[in-house]
């Protein structure tokens, strides 16, 4: 009887592990197919490489071809960096500013603009990319990396901002007042306390504002000219193309994907340094 | 303060006005345009020459919006509830498993849906198949919408189960106890006690997806591109082919123009819905 009711309460237990196991396994697989596909060699028994090698790493030191042309993954890779780095660095003055604004200074508006942020991150900026093209083509920024950059950020400015702004609530006042009496100016208070402070959010911010740009896609593909590749329109393009080798693509995919996963650790890091979002945070 | 202003007010108000107002051109391949005033919705609405792939892109619309949020917040459930259920070093890692589609690249994530469900025998579950001396399926021909849905669908799933796993961790030990003492089986557990309790994160969950699915079309256009026969066009992917590929910028922009109305119209219900003050102090982040 003892057994009995012992081997029941292990089989309980045992139930979400083999619910979660059956809800996982097709994308266990599909993940562990990506890495057997990226690293396998030559001929490939279902999903089981032959040999293990490096062979489908070959654009590491060989230019890719792509329809007539040529780049190399080190163009992109520099592409994306350059693009990416701008968009990350106009998203933390901007948020870094408007959040210590918004976090300690009184003015009329402030809840408004405060709504105002969270309501235009609902209107994603994918659907708006007709008027922003024009909009580029009229300033003369379009085809340019760092233009494109420039209307990236904007996208992740309202969120940005609500991240910065609960970083600086974070500090207490004191720290403030006391900078004041002793004679600081409001910017003085804002560069010499409050970013040394925040910088795990610096850092946090800085990395929201890298990461969306690194990833994306759209904004890439449509305004820039397909003369400057960068990672994401390279594995498009070459996806998009009559012979698809598989095993190639899944190693550029492996190298772009890399860099963006570690940073997520990274941030998630930084997110828990710093009390944000009263303990409701998701990061 | 004043720079962040300005760049919002560049990249978000004047795109939002100048959308409403290509949509009454007829700009196209030349970028010369004039007011043409009604034209672009007439022929939205079926009035005079009309589109006939409207009412297909409409209902593909429709019906992705309809299939991706019950696995977004199903999914979400069962992957927090388990989750949460399991030795936590065993959850953590499901969870991470389930947080990955977020923070890949979206190409990434295309690749590996378009690849995984390649029609020919190189294609990783058509592979599987040829192993175990299967005939191949032509994945992308047969399911074209149910692949798409799936793929856009645990993207979200990564984010609500973020969002459910972080609520369940806050409510207390005692509820759940209490009930198992009371008697109650681990699904009247999941049933009567943890979903009750979520009513708040599964609404702002559905409304954000509801949103979110209706704008997207990025990993859509990756994994099939709209195709077969637009079988997976949904509106602001029509919107965006209409622009770029064929060059009708005027009747793109007035597509996406009532699709903003449409968002508009649901953010006001949201907003009412849940009011100002909540979203004030529950301003969520996304992933």
């Amino acid at each position: 009887m003892r057994t009995y009711r012992g081997l029941m309460r292990y089989l309980e237990g045992a139930v979400p592990y083999i619910l979660m196991a059956i809800v996982s396994a097709p994308f266990l697989t599909m993940y562990i197919g990506f890495f057997l596909r990226a690293f396998g060699e030559g001929a490939v028994l279902g999903i089981l490489p032959r040999k293990w090698g490096f062979s489908n790493f070959q654009f590491l030191w060989k230019p890719i071809a792509w329809g007539l042309g040529q780049t190399t993954m080190w163009t992109a890779l520099g592409n994306t960096i350059l693009f990416a780095v701008t968009s990350g660095i106009v998203v933390t003055v901007i948020c870094m500013l408007a959040g210590y604004a918004l976090s300690r200074v009184e003015f009329r508006g402030r809840n408004f603009y405060l709504v105002l942020q969270l309501v235009l991150h609902a209107v994603p900026g994918q659907i708006l990319l007709i008027a922003v093209f024009f909009l580029l083509l009229y300033v003369g920024l379009l085809h340019r990396i760092p233009g494109v950059a420039l209307a990236r950020a904007s996208l992740e400015i309202p969120l940005g901002i609500w991240m910065a702004k609960g970083f600086f609530d974070g500090i207490p006042w004191d720290v403030e007042r006391s900078a004041m009496v002793d004679g600081c100016t409001r910017f003085q208070v804002w560069y010499k306390i409050f970013l040394p402070l925040v910088k795990p959010g610096i850092a946090a911010v800085f990395i929201w504002g890298f990461l969306f740009a690194w990833h994306d896609f759209i904004y890439v593909y449509t305004l820039l000219p397909g003369t400057i590749k960068v990672m994401s329109t390279l594995i498009q393009s070459l996806l998009a193309t009559e012979v698809i080798d598989y095993g190639y693509l899944a190693a550029l995919s492996l190298i772009y994907a890399v860099p963006p996963l570690a940073l997520f650790v990274f941030l998630q890091r930084a997110l828990l340094k710093v009390p944000v979002f009263g303990g409701k945070g998701i990061g | 303060m004043g720079p962040s202003i300005g760049l919002i007010f560049f990249f978000y108000f004047i795109p939002v006005i100048l959308t409403f107002l290509i949509a009454f051109t007829n700009m196209g391949r030349t970028l010369r345009w004039e007011f043409i005033g009604l034209q672009n919705f007439a022929r939205l609405f079926g009035i005079g020459a009309r589109d006939p792939l409207v009412p297909k892109v409409l209902l593909n619309t429709l019906l992705y919006t309809a299939g991706a949020l019950p696995v977004t917040i199903i999914g979400g459930l069962l992957v927090s509830i388990l989750s949460m259920r399991m030795h936590p070093k065993a959850g953590l890692f499901f969870r991470t498993l389930f947080f990955v589609p977020r923070a890949l690249p979206p190409v990434v994530w295309g690749f590996l849906w378009a690849w995984s469900f390649e029609g020919t025998r190189y294609g990783l579950f058509n592979a599987i198949r040829t192993a175990l001396g299967l005939p191949i399926i032509h994945w992308f021909i047969r399911h074209p919408m149910l692949i798409v849905i799936l793929a856009n669908g645990f993207l979200g799933v990564s984010l609500a189960m973020l969002v459910f796993s972080s609520a369940i961790a806050t409510i207390p030990k005692d509820y759940t106890r209490a009930a198992e003492i009371d008697g109650a089986t681990e699904w009247q557990v999941v049933r009567y006690v943890i979903i009750p309790l979520l009513k708040w994160p599964i609404l702002t969950m559905t409304a954000w997806h509801l949103m979110s699915f209706l704008n997207s079309y990025v990993y859509i256009m990756l994994i099939t591109g709209g195709g077969p026969y637009y079988a997976t066009e949904v509106w602001s992917l029509y919107a965006y082919h209409a622009a770029f590929n064929s060059y009708r910028y005027g009747y793109g922009a007035s597509l996406i123009s009532l699709l903003v109305i449409v968002n508009v119209v649901l953010l006001f219900v949201v907003v009412r819905a849940f009011g100002m003050r909540r979203m004030l102090t529950k301003g969520k982040i996304e992933l």
